[in-house]
């Protein structure tokens, strides 16, 4: 065996020796699809007349040498129409091959990239130009209603805003539900750095989207990776699906130079329906009350609201020599909410490069995104007590009495009608400030040898860099409690670090003419750290207007101040992967991968998890039998898997005691040895087809994924330390569902193009096999709501399932009546059955249009914000809801405010999300393209739902366990218009 | 060039060789062992979560007042429905899903806890003593409410299920405990566990233990009367304490100065650290009067009518607060004004004059103004949400009912009515002519209004389930709470409560 390696070594010593002898040239370049510029990787290039050849490597690089003589090279791409081009005298020839068949993409995967023909898994990919148009803010918002199953739902309409993102359904009963973010082979953290004040009275708010500090101009591709099969290489980070973010590479060739620019404006897409003034008097009258009127017609909620406006500026250059490709961004953007003093602005720059060297027998990848934003956030808070927050003091507002008097804002002091507990939402506005700063760096640099042509060692460090400062005051005019006569003002720091170091050595070989066979194996090794502290003052000297005390904390009072601070143990999470791929001819794919993740968040009794996952992918229109079929593809896959869940607290399985605001210590958590992650096992079978010549093409999938050990913080058995205690539940969450992905061209020709796409989600999810006390969720705020709530996850139930009193109508005293005197009943949940998507293209010559529609249908939302906010008790003093006026008996003022089915409706939607039209322009004097747009956002809404917006969810968290579909003053959505302009020379 | 390149490559790749991990999970922050601990410190944190469980208006207060015919959380309309939470706690229908009683239990529990493990880690001699001492109060609270304590005697193993003490083991177990730490308790001051405290806790339990041991039809054990007659002789001849002259001095924002009846305290620290004493005021002022209260619980008009019209207890100016904001000590009844005098009106424009007529569920136009609300501590207007006022737990004055109490059931009736005249006298009403159960129940109530005691007294005197104001006749199940759900779930040597 050992004279066999010393025989090829010097075998190929003297290979290397006999090239350099004859000192032929060498070529190398670049084959990329002619359209989208994605480098095509394996592409054949063959020197004509000659036996030598190469394939394209993972960039579509390729380097041969040229023999004496050769005149042509011949490139060829399975899918892709042959090219012929003569050797001139460059040593670079970049190639272009037009797509013959969608089968040939690539789709970027774990730590790789296959053709879609050998996909084996569950991906969903999206190019560019498959992304959502508009104003987009954070990655994820490019996906929304556009991937089938997955479900995008934002917590809240402030620009910059977190969503709750589910792939296939909901897959854990508490939060750390989000999928896992890989932006160029970088795992995110998924927590923000932005860093939240210490709460007042006015409550707290929402966090920001982890995904804020990407340019969504920026990115070329998303995958989004959903059955284990493919997930499973993530292991313990990829239950929840794991999103791929691909950004834009430079390419040799011209400089690209690349200028686009938006601007647009926004208004509210959907207001409730209060009483005006003249509205008001009359409801006042109907009633009999003679209080109330304070003689005036006033809209609160115009005067605290906007037209928004949103600008972008995106440069890039792209550019790329023999040896390099470099592509550098630089983008602002700025989004003024529709909430006065709210908005969104983010710097941000990155920078791309590919360096080949040692004749591409080495190379080395940088990537860096350097962005800062700047969030500038009105009060609105997800648990506002009965003073409510913004919004609802807007909804609230007498609308008979002007906001201001004299000059002056109108309260409770100036007018009795006002009351002493409503704040003035104007005045809020004016005394609160929050402006939240985070600066984020991502960046890697990643080498990589080839040590054989199909042998590559690859190395990545990266680094993801969160620091975020916020400030914040209120001043002590408002009536807020605690607040007034005070003032408070506080500032707050965070710190998130992820570093990350991967190994991969990546082996591909045709073992014979009918199998092909690539092997990948990896080590990688991530360390996460978290940190914190804030300051809070109360109790400041009057300043002049325009002096802020939130640059003046030390004039608090000294025994008025809250110091706090909090650093997470550093967690840590090592692991070792392996792939293999073997293609059996045209016809078989089998891909089958193992990773092993240790992590010390688990306990030390379960430090590592493994997580295997095998599919097998069957082109059946390969087969002989179906060679006069009418399929032009026709693949069935099969894939099982098992991915884990460790996204908890780190420091979770650890006994801590920390140590008190002044004095003293207090337990804080106590140890569980057997901690371990969430496991699901998922199977999926698919079918993906394509007809008339590709004119239609689809796919159809089912998936069961069953999760167990399900993670909860749990009471403690008592008596034990006040404290509660992360385990693993014996119980099993199932999420089923059907996918359905069509597309059709229907017509296709050269002027003129028409297509439409559906994509069609059906879920089902039940929790399983639970013998534990029912877990308790779906808090409710506002008056007459405390302590309570409405969701429950029960065993044999979906998730988040409703209790509550089923409300029959009205007494003939004007009181609510429930059946069986005022019995809990089960009401529905809030998870969707059926997400569906509808897209529409029509080009003419240079005249684009697309549109796309969403919806969901088959599930209930709570609107806490009717019910608590607006009632009808509030008549005579506040506004109330005009759907309450008008109906057969007359409500009573003295109506108790109770959580019951009279404020459960019906979820389904259906949304224009997102309709654009573009023109090109082509070429202008230097210009090489000339393209502008025109965009709307949530232009039309169609459903019952009488809150904001049914795809807002106002999370709240009840030990831990999230809420789903309740709806309480949350920050509006918005309709959107925005114009663009994209230049490139 | 080329070669630096290669350099750095190298070095590059030689990084992310060194980094592989054991992964043990470190701490920076946080305590890892409870050996580190200082059980001074651990103490203070005991003593600070009492707070909760005791001072809010949500849990062993509510679960002691709410239940009886001294207070109620009406449902005023938009305000307090809580989805019943107020409600089903004075007409008796809790369930084991109560968010507050189930809170209250917990709590309590948390604090055996704390209280037990520190003493693991040879605290001092006083320490220990004063940690013993929360103990016993808590366990007391706990079978007073729930009829039986899970309970641990080794706190290194949370895992195992924990022992459940019935009635009778938790009362033996209080007094024995006791006994134990009294050498070893400070004299003083208030707000700290002390020999006297120890002292009235000891009666306290005493005086309860046959209601405790057979709550349909409690018994009063002739020596256990006689301990407690002499533990109170013991407190009065030390001569530390006397009743106060203005009654409202016990619960003022300087109460820690001015009381001369306050044995055991909690410690509030103006604007600094405090429980939620703040909740006595807030919860019964109006949203229109300073501060702009929650405009909830209220006592009942025939409570209210059990007072004389002079007696001190029911109305009196305070400094610091009746000329701030027009308040008065005692019952807010009738039309309320401003510091200035100005009369105040509700939110309705109806006038703010407080009623004695008010049901569980309010309506009407005057749902704001029914019930009269009690303002036992008097308002601290100097610091924020951290009032000033220490909670108060035990007074010198129960310690002589509890006396008369004692005599009265042991035979001694012209003594008991003795002592009873002397209260009354100090509280400017005449003297009464008998003293019988009756009378010494609503003495009590007058004299421990809102102090957090009277569901107990209740059971003590037979009374609980009876009829009363905006409260049907209750089943015998509600002699005791239920076993939270939640608890119940998590450990299997519990059993649920009889009728629950």
């Amino acid at each position: 065996m050992k004279k066999l390696l010393k025989l090829c070594f010097s075998a190929s010593l003297l290979c290397l020796f006999s090239m350099s002898m004859y000192g032929q040239r060498t070529i190398s370049g670049t084959i990329i699809d002619a359209e989208t510029n994605e480098p095509l990787i394996g592409a054949n290039v063959l020197i004509k007349g000659f036996s030598t050849g190469t394939i394209t490597d993972i960039d579509g690089s390729y380097s041969l040498q040229i023999p004496d003589g050769a005149t042509e090279l011949m490139i060829s791409y399975t899918g892709y129409t042959d090219q012929t081009m003569t050797i001139g005298e460059n040593s670079r020839m970049d190639i272009s091959l037009s797509q013959g068949s969608l089968l040939d993409e690539i789709v970027v995967v774990g730590y790789g990239a296959v053709k879609k023909r050998d996909l084996t898994g569950a991906v969903a990919s999206l190019k560019e130009e498959d992304f959502n148009k508009g104003v987009v803010i954070s990655a994820d918002q490019l996906l929304q209603g556009r991937v089938t199953g997955v479900n995008i739902v934002n917590n809240s309409g402030q620009p910059g805003g977190q969503a709750t993102v589910k792939i296939r359904g909901n897959n854990s009963i508490r939060s750390g539900a989000d999928p896992l973010y890989v932006i160029d082979g970088i795992p995110l953290d998924g927590r923000t750095a932005k860093a939240g004040l210490l709460s007042t009275d006015i409550g707290n708010i929402e966090n920001s989207n982890p995904l804020n500090f990407l340019n969504p101009s920026d990115i070329a591709s998303i995958e989004v990776l959903k059955d284990a099969s493919s997930a499973a290489i993530y292991g313990a980070r990829a239950s929840n699906g794991v999103i791929l973010i691909t950004t834009k590479k430079g390419r040799t060739g011209e400089t690209q130079v690349n200028l686009n620019t938006s601007f647009g404006t926004s208004s509210t897409l959907k207001e409730y329906d209060v009483l005006n003034g003249d509205e008001y008097r009359s409801a006042l009258s109907e009633y009999g009350l003679t209080n109330g009127d304070g003689g005036g017609n006033t809209d609160a909620y115009d005067a605290i609201s906007r037209s928004g406006s949103i600008q972008n500026y995106n440069l890039s250059i792209g550019t790329g020599g023999d040896n390099s490709r470099v592509r550098f961004s630089a983008g602002y953007q700025d989004v003024k909410g529709i909430i006065e003093d709210s908005g969104i602005k983010r710097y941000s720059g990155t920078l791309n490069a590919q360096y080949d060297l040692l004749d591409d027998r080495a190379g080395i990848d940088f990537f860096v995104v350097s962005s800062h934003t700047s969030e500038e956030i009105a009060p609105i808070s997800t648990n506002a007590g009965f003073t409510g927050n913004l919004i609802g003091q807007a909804l609230q507002w007498n609308p008979t009495i002007p906001l201001m008097t004299d000059g002056e804002f109108t309260t409770g002091v100036n007018n009795p009608g006002v009351g002493a507990t409503t704040i003035n939402p104007l005045q809020l506005l004016n005394g609160h400030s929050e402006v939240a700063n985070t600066t984020t760096l991502l960046g890697s640099v990643s080498p990589y040898f080839n040590i054989t042509d199909n042998i590559q060692y690859r190395y990545r460090f990266g680094i993801n860099y969160g620091t975020g400062v916020t400030r914040g005051s209120i001043t002590k005019d408002l009536n807020v409690q605690g607040v007034e006569g005070l003032g408070f003002a506080g500032a707050s720091t965070n710190q998130l670090v992820t570093n990350l170091h991967t190994h991969t050595l990546s082996y591909t070989t045709d073992l014979n003419d009918n199998l092909s066979l690539s092997a990948l194996g990896g080590f990688e090794y991530q360390k996460f750290d978290f940190s914190g502290y804030a300051f809070a003052g109360f109790g400041f000297d009057d300043v002049e207007p325009n002096v802020d005390i939130v640059y003046n904390l030390q004039n608090s009072d000294n025994d008025n101040r809250i110091v706090t601070s909090f650093a997470d143990p550093i967690s840590e999470l090592q692991s070792y992967f392996g792939r293999v791929n073997l293609g059996v001819g045209d016809r078989l794919n089998i891909t089958a991968t193992v990773r092993a993740d240790g992590s010390t968040k688990f306990g030390a009794n379960n430090r590592y998890g493994i997580f295997p996952s095998a599919a097998v992918a069957w082109n059946v229109v390969n087969e002989s039998f179906l060679e006069d079929g009418p399929f032009d593809d026709l693949k069935v896959r099969l894939g099982w898997g098992v991915t884990g869940n460790q996204e908890f607290p780190a420091g979770a399985a650890l006994q801590r005691v920390v140590l008190n605001n002044d004095e003293g210590t207090t337990f804080q958590n106590a140890a569980n040895e057997d901690l371990r992650w969430e496991e699901s096992t998922t199977i999926n079978f698919g079918l993906d087809f394509g007809l008339f010549d590709y004119r239609l093409t689809g796919s159809i999938d089912y998936y069961n994924r069953t999760t167990r050990d399900l993670l909860i913080d749990a009471q403690l058995q008592e008596p034990g330390p006040p404290v509660r205690a992360w385990k693993n539940l014996d119980a099993e969450l199932v999420n089923s569902g059907f996918e359905l992905g069509l597309n059709a061209y229907i017509i296709e020709k050269e002027d003129f193009g028409l297509n439409f796409g559906v994509n069609l989600a059906f879920l089902n999810n039940q929790l399983q096999n639970y013998t534990g006390p029912d877990i308790l969720t779906g808090d409710l705020f506002g008056q007459g709501s405390s302590g309570a709530f409405i969701q429950k996850h029960v065993d044999g139930k979906p998730l988040n399932t409703y209790f509550l009193r089923d409300f029959q109508g009205l007494d003939e005293s004007g009181n609510s009546i429930y059946a069986n005197d005022g019995a809990l009943v089960e009401a529905g949940d809030p998870n969707a059955d059926i997400i569906a998507g509808f897209t529409v293209g029509v080009n003419a010559g240079a005249l684009n249009f697309g549109m796309n529609w969403n919806g969901a249908f088959g599930h209930s939302l709570y609107n806490n914000t009717a019910m608590s906010v607006i009632p009808i008790g509030n008549l005579g003093n506040r506004n109330i809801d005009g759907n309450l006026l008008g109906g057969t008996t007359q409500e009573s003022t003295a109506n108790p405010i109770a959580s019951s089915t009279r404020f459960l409706e019906s979820g389904d939607f259906l949304k224009l999300a997102n309709a654009t039209i573009s023109y090109d322009i082509g070429a202008v004097s230097s210009f090489e393209n000339i393209n502008i747009s025109l965009t709307g956002q949530n232009l039309i809404i169609i459903t019952d739902y009488t809150g904001f917006d049914p795809e807002i969810n106002t999370v709240n968290l009840r030990n831990g366990v999230p809420s789903s579909g309740i709806e309480y003053i949350p920050y509006p959505s918005a309709r959107t218009i925005l114009l663009g302009l994209n230049v490139s020379f | 060039m080329k070669n630096i390149i290669y350099l750095f490559l190298f070095l590059l790749v030689g990084l992310g060789f060194t980094a592989c991990s054991d992964l043990e999970e470190t701490h920076r922050k946080d305590l890892t062992i409870l050996e580190d601990l200082d059980p001074d410190a651990v103490l203070q944190s005991a003593y600070n979560s009492m707070r909760l469980p005791y001072q809010d208006q949500s849990r062993f207060w509510a679960a002691q007042e709410h239940t009886s015919d001294e207070a109620m959380g009406p449902t005023r309309g938009p305000d307090w429905d809580d989805n019943g939470i107020w409600r089903s706690l004075h007409n008796h229908s809790w369930d084991a899903d109560h968010a507050f009683l189930g809170s209250t239990f917990s709590e309590l529990l948390q604090i055996v806890y704390s209280t037990s493990n520190l003493l693991a880690f040879d605290p001092s001699a006083q320490t220990a003593a004063e940690s013993r001492f929360l103990r016993a109060y808590v366990v007391n609270s706990l079978v007073d409410g729930w009829g039986q304590v899970p309970y641990r005697d080794d706190f290194q193993d949370l895992l195992s299920d924990a022992k459940v003490l019935s009635a009778a083991e938790a009362v033996d177990l209080i007094i024995s405990e006791l006994d134990a730490i009294e050498a070893d308790l400070p004299d003083g001051p208030a707000n700290v566990a002390n020999k006297d405290a120890a002292k009235v806790l000891k009666m306290k339990t005493l005086l309860n233990k046959g209601m405790y041991l057979d709550r349909a039809n409690p018994s009063f054990d002739q020596a256990d009367m006689n301990q407690v007659i002499s533990l109170a002789d013991d407190i009065i001849n030390s001569g530390k304490y006397s009743i106060s002259t203005n009654y409202f001095d016990n619960f003022a924002p300087n109460n820690d100065q001015i009381s001369t009846e306050n044995i055991f305290t909690a410690l509030n620290e103006g604007g600094i650290s405090s429980g939620n004493v703040r909740s006595r005021w807030f919860c019964g002022l109006h949203y229109n009067q300073n501060p702009s209260g929650w405009n909830g619980f209220c006592t009942l008009g025939d409570f209210y009518d059990s007072f004389e019209t002079d007696d001190l207890r029911v109305r009196a100016d305070y400094p610091g607060m009746t000329e701030v904001a027009g308040i008065n000590a005692g019952f807010l009844i009738g039309q309320q004004v401003d510091g200035d005098g100005n009369e105040l009106m509700d939110r309705k424009g109806n006038q703010l004059a407080y009623t004695k007529e008010v049901a569980l569920t309010e309506a009407g136009d005057n749902l704001e103004i029914t019930g009269v609300r009690v303002m036992k501590y008097p308002i601290d207007y100097n610091s924020g949400d951290n009032a000033d006022n220490d909670y108060v737990y035990f007074r010198y004055s129960d310690v002589l009912m509890m006396k008369a109490e004692a005599l009265m059931r042991n035979g001694n009736s012209g003594d008991a009515l003795a002592i009873v005249n002397d209260i009354r006298d100090a509280r400017g009403v005449s003297a009464l002519s008998s003293i019988d159960e009756t009378s010494m129940l609503a003495e009590r109530g007058r004299e421990f209004y809102w102090e957090g005691f009277r569901r107990t007294d209740l059971l003590r005197f037979g009374r609980f389930l009876d009829a009363w104001e905006e409260k049907p006749a209750s089943g015998a199940e509600r002699l005791v709470f239920p076993i939270p759900a939640a608890s119940l779930a998590s450990n299997p040597n519990l059993v649920q409560n009889p009728g629950y």
